[in-house]
């Protein structure tokens, strides 16, 4: 049987992804009932891809940058080059250098580690959901002289939605 | 270098969920970054962990999209066309054509192999 692949050669659908994992992390949310198995599947594989397609990109800015070692500043640099990307995962990701350095800088608050919402909460990219493409292509914008300084930084973190959910 | 640190670095704030279940594991993860990233190319562990964040991050975003359509359309089971939905929904339109052949060999295997029909609604 010769398969036109483009992307693999061997063609195979093996999951890197254990499948009962990424049903536990599709289960914390409260709103899913059930999952079928082709559900998941395309979860498992779609999360293969964005892992790929970051890894990528991390690793270009690290050639940019003149390092052999992807670290964190690289894959936060990615994040923001990309805006659906950056768009549910940006205000995630730790502060700089928060959790390589104990010592606090000026930074008021800090959140090393990603914590997950606490149950019967919605989660702050609700706050975004279908944001307003600028650019639909994975353009890279030109180099920004405030790369230090992050565009966006909404005030609430895990603030409850006051916006009405309807609720039949 | 051994990666095998067990998850308990941070304190769950949520009891029923313990750490490891919340994340991908990183073995899976460091292995998949390997291979995209150039063969001199070294991967922090740092890196590594945040990367655990962002993939867990990727599922939860696309499930709560695909989830709230399933409810507007008071569907109890998600599937796998609420999942390319939502993907081109979240901006991630480039996934949907390699997603969709993907499913195309996902199906056929499952007829091979004579398992229950793919679709339970």
């Amino acid at each position: 049987m010769v398969m036109a692949e483009e992307e693999e050669s061997g063609v195979s659908i093996q999951l890197e992804f254990p499948k009962g994992r990424v049903k536990k992390i599709m289960a914390l949310d409260k709103d899913v009932k059930r999952v079928s198995s082709e559900a998941l599947f395309l979860v498992s594989r779609s999360t293969e891809l964005f892992l790929q397609f970051l890894a990528e990109k991390s690793a270009q800015v690290a050639i940019e940058k003149k390092r052999k070692t992807v670290n964190l500043e690289h894959i936060r640099e990615a994040v923001k080059r990309h805006q659906p990307t950056r768009d549910f995962l940006l205000d995630e990701l730790p502060p700089p250098s928060q959790p390589t350095k104990p010592d606090r800088p000026t930074q008021p608050a800090g959140r090393p580690k990603l914590d997950p919402p606490p149950r019967g909460t919605r989660r702050i990219d609700l706050f975004f959901r279908k944001p307003e493409l600028d650019d639909p292509a994975q353009a890279q914008p030109p180099e920004n002289p405030a790369q230090a300084q992050p565009p966006e930084n909404p005030d609430q973190d895990q603030a409850q939605s006051p916006v009405p959910v309807d609720e039949s | 270098m051994v990666d095998n640190v067990g998850g308990s670095s941070s304190n769950a704030e949520n009891s029923g969920i313990r750490e490891q279940d919340r994340l991908l594991p990183i073995a899976n993860v460091g292995r998949i970054m390997k291979q995209i990233l150039p063969p001199n190319a070294k991967i922090s562990k740092e890196s590594k962990e945040t990367m655990q964040e962002c993939v867990s991050e990727f599922i939860s975003f696309v499930t709560s999209e695909a989830s709230e359509k399933c409810r507007k359309e008071r569907r109890k089971t998600v599937n796998g066309d609420d999942i390319c939905w939502a993907l081109g929904s979240l901006g991630f339109d480039d996934y949907a054509e390699p997603l969709r052949r993907y499913l195309q060999r996902y199906r056929e295997l499952e007829v091979d192999r004579g398992n229950s029909p793919p679709k339970r609604e």
